[in-house]
């Protein structure tokens, strides 16, 4: 019997933040029919909520389209804004190394997404930030 | 997100999350993390219900283990499943804040370290 072949969705999400909570209702709706294991629908959730806080806090975004593609390999996610550029496989990936009390509230979203994924490639153009997100399968 | 707090000895504030500690769900707590930070000799924070966070759920726990810290106190974390430890690893809050299985070790653990420091106060 031949493999499954690849299985995918695509939405548009408004440049909101509440659009981060559509995004993982959606992805929750979706996993079952993309065949999603549990860690795998974490680790998108995750990386996707860090995308929506980056594209339209600091990159203020007016629109973002996500789609999916899953296979047997892995799953592969792409994260499209029309924000200013930012591109996370650079950004510094900040973590508290040592037991201090001068530790930095914010800016570990990015390290998370390098964490939690196996792969992130970016690149701009016609004024998108392109990001694809590469992650197990599980 | 639902949040329930209870005070044990001492004032220790022993807070029950359940829920998905996501953007929605860090902004319903946020406010109350903050008071209670500022009113209590420590936090155990039980994330045994919570099946999701993400890095603005970290930053809620990090603003209240920070204000503890300053006052020689701290903030701990139990319970917490496979995902949300590899979280809290990922970002280094376990090198300021104490992860520990259960509340039982969590609570022995904050009591001796309290019994510590007012030891040295004295």
């Amino acid at each position: 019997m031949s493999e499954p072949g690849p299985r995918t969705c695509s939405r548009d999400f408004p440049g909101t933040i509440e659009a981060a909570e559509d995004a993982e209702m959606w992805i929750a709706r979706q996993a079952s029919v993309l065949g999603l294991g549990a860690d795998a629908e974490f680790a998108i959730n995750l990386c996707l909520e860090e995308l929506f806080l980056n594209a339209v806090q600091h990159g203020g975004a007016n629109q973002a389209t996500i789609s999916v593609c899953a296979e047997p390999s892995g799953v592969t996610v792409e994260f499209v804004d029309d924000g200013e550029p930012f591109d996370p496989t650079t950004a510094p990936a900040r973590r508290i190394t040592s037991p201090t009390e001068d530790f930095k509230i914010g800016g570990y979203g990015t390290g998370l997404m390098q964490k939690f994924s196996r792969r992130m490639s970016y690149r701009r153009s016609e004024g998108m930030n392109r990001l694809v997100l590469e992650f197990d399968a599980g | 997100m639902d949040m329930t707090v209870t005070r044990a000895d001492d004032d220790i504030a022993h807070v029950v999350l359940d829920g998905r500690f996501d953007i929605q769900g860090a902004q319903e707590v946020d406010s109350r993390f903050v008071e209670l930070a500022d009113s209590s000799k420590a936090m155990i924070v039980d994330l045994s219900k919570v099946s999701f966070i993400a890095s603005l759920g970290v930053r809620t726990l990090m603003l209240s283990a920070k204000v503890l810290i300053r006052r020689g106190s701290e903030l701990v974390v139990c319970g917490a499943n496979e995902n949300v430890d590899k979280v809290l690893r990922g970002t280094g809050f376990n090198e300021v804040a104490g992860l520990y299985p259960d509340y039982e070790s969590a609570i022995r653990t904050v009591n001796e370290r309290l019994a510590e420091f007012s030891g040295k106060k004295s």
